[in-house]
């Protein structure tokens, strides 16, 4: 293999963050341990700024592959690549101000890791292999079991962690127990060249096996995700783990696991035949619709009975990742475009709604409800912030989420049958997310609390509710900038051909 | 020697993972279940291998699949391993029915 044939500069973000990771590692064991930790927050940051600007300087690149097709540079790896940046880079930002007290001593470990879980995340993005993709997704989940429980002194911390690490572990050998099942049948791993040689097959007892392989395989992935039958352990980890973490979880993680869901399951499945003549994903789509709806419901529901804010994001977010999964069972080549500006909707909002919750619960050193009392009064541009982003959430027109959820809505109602029943249980998951996110607002404005010390200015907090609030209603008002910008990246042809 | 037909492999490797799946499930003792799970995963190298070799499609892919299956298994094994240590500092035992310190 000649080294030097290889165009390195298409993997040069990946390669960006992953040299700063390297860098902080050998930092982070050189370093005496009364340095502060502090400023390796600014290198990372810088990594991760500086991997989003190769990025950019490859938007009008053509698409290639590397390594014999298993890593591709196409329009869909970097538009989704770019979410994962975004998002990275507000939850470092969020992770500078997070108060450690005495586990101070882990804040270089935390920077490094969520450099390598980005990487993983990354090549998730760009992987057309199976082998890359699971490599991928294991460099994710096992950087994010050791952040979940990197509060080694907190009995909840780690109780978190090791409950991430058994179902997390579990979902990953269903996953690839799938996975072989598929190779076997086609004996390939290559995503391209696995849709070719299933398209061909056409024994009846082989179909019934790869219906038996997409189910689980999607079973094992709805972990990745926290949706429906795998989203138990979602609650208890974002619970346990620091605030930063948990954004972390819930919006950079999950972007990651919708990449690999679309990736693998629309190459591979979209041309290879079901039971009977119809595209197999054609035929799963009640399966896909049901657990959506049900993730929806189950999501909303237990969110209304919950009183520890922490918990609240997690229901909230599993109800999200309904949403999200809602988009996906729509089979046309809108799916894209809606579960991308979804995403991204969701990067904006949530990142930003967990910037005031760490604010508010280092504040109040209590992770209720109730600490949100009398906010209005006391930190009103915090408040508002906090407004803005919970009416994203809610779906309120004029904020980003509306315009999200309003696409979602429009393709669902597009294809008809049973597609009006997932419409149907959108709009009323949505009317039940009113009470819990309304909920915290009545905290805000219409509770009062006892008034609390403010802590100095926070940097962190500062940059990121203000971005994360303007581009919630920026992209709500004209979100044609980041749909155009979407068309002008993505093409189905290209995402289709090798 | 060649005589195990593709489908003995497949078998086995299901019973493994049902194995598996029970144990991690259902046992008490944290270390059972991180057993299991290794477990599991051991069955999909003997699918991925059995596959390689008496597939309809061999290829050798499927053994190199096995190869990072195994070392990723080892690196989360060995994640697990470190988190559960940390918890027994804490709690001084590793049984999962007592991990319910979180709210439910």
């Amino acid at each position: 293999m000649n080294w030097q044939a290889i165009e390195w500069g298409a993997m040069l973000p990946e390669l960006i963050v992953l040299g700063t990771s390297l860098l902080l590692i050998l930092l982070d064991l050189f370093l005496r341990k009364t340095v502060s930790r502090r400023p390796l927050g600014f290198l990372a940051l810088l990594g991760v700024a500086g991997a989003f600007s190769a990025l950019v300087l490859q938007l009008h690149e053509p698409s290639i592959q590397l390594f014999h097709d298993m890593y591709r540079v196409d329009g869909f790896s970097k538009t989704f690549k770019m979410l994962l940046l975004i998002g990275t880079f507000l939850v470092l930002c969020l992770a500078y101000d997070a108060k450690l007290g005495r586990e101070e001593n882990v804040r270089g470990e935390f920077y490094y890791l969520i450099l390598t879980a980005l990487v993983g995340a990354m090549f998730m993005a760009s992987s057309a292999d199976m082998i890359t993709l699971f490599i991928g997704l294991e460099l994710l989940s096992v950087s994010s079991y050791i952040m979940a429980g990197l509060k080694k002194h907190d009995a909840q911390s780690t109780e978190a962690a090791f409950k991430y690490v058994v179902s997390g572990g579990i979902a990953t050998a269903i996953t690839l127990f799938g996975m072989s099942y598929l190779f076997g049948l086609s004996g390939e791993t290559n995503l391209y060249s696995m849709a070719k040689a299933l398209q061909e097959t056409a024994l009846p007892d082989q179909s019934y096996m790869l219906v038996f392989a997409f189910f689980i395989t999607f079973t094992g992935l709805a972990f990745k995700i926290a949706s429906v039958p795998f989203h138990m352990w979602a609650p208890d980890v974002y619970e346990g783990a620091m605030v930063p973490v948990t954004a972390f979880l819930s919006v950079v993680s999950k972007t990651a696991g919708f990449i690999f869901i679309i990736r693998f399951f629309v190459l591979v499945f979209m041309m290879s035949k079901g039971v009977n003549s119809d595209s197999l994903l054609q035929q799963v789509q009640p399966y896909i619709i049901w657990l959506s709806g049900i993730t929806m419901l189950v999501g909303s529901i237990i969110a209304l009975r919950q009183s520890n804010v922490k918990r609240l994001f997690a229901y909230s977010s599993i109800a999200q990742a309904g949403f999200i999964l809602a988009a996906f069972s729509v089979f046309t080549p809108a799916l894209f475009e809606t579960m991308w500006f979804y995403l991204f909707a969701y990067v904006l909002m949530n990142i930003g709604a967990f910037a005031v919750i760490q604010e508010v619960t280092t504040r109040n050193n209590d992770t209720g409800m109730t600490s949100f009392e009398g906010l209005g009064k006391q930190s009103p541009w915090l408040a508002l912030a906090m407004t803005i982003f919970l009416l994203s959430l809610a779906g309120i027109p004029a904020t980003v989420g509306f315009i999200g959820k309003f696409g979602i809505l429009i393709a669902l109602l597009g294809y008809g049958g049973l597609h009006y029943v997932l419409a149907g249980i959108l709009i009323a998951a949505t009317l039940l997310s009113y009470v819990y996110y309304f909920n915290l607002i009545v905290q805000m404005y219409f509770r009062t609390g006892e008034v609390k010390e403010k802590r100095r200015s926070q940097k962190g907090l500062l940059i990121v509710t203000i971005v994360c609030a303007a581009a919630t209603v920026i992209f709500g008002i004209v979100p044609n900038i980041a749909l155009h910008f979407f068309y002008e990246q993505f093409s189905i042809s290209t995402f289709l051909q090798l | 020697m060649n005589n195990v037909p593709l489908s003995g492999y497949l078998l086995l490797a299901l019973v493994l993972f049902c194995i598996g799946l029970f144990g991690a499930l259902t046992k008490r003792n944290a270390v059972i279940v991180l057993i299991s799970i290794e477990l599991m995963l051991n069955a999909v190298n003997i699918n991925l291998v059995a596959f390689a070799k008496y597939g309809e499609n061999p290829g050798l892919t499927g053994q190199i699949f096995a190869l990072f299956t195994m070392t990723v298994a080892a690196a989360e094994a060995a994640v697990g391993l470190a988190i559960l240590m940390a918890l027994y500092r804490k709690r001084k035992s590793v049984h999962v029915d007592e991990m319910n310190h979180l709210k439910q």
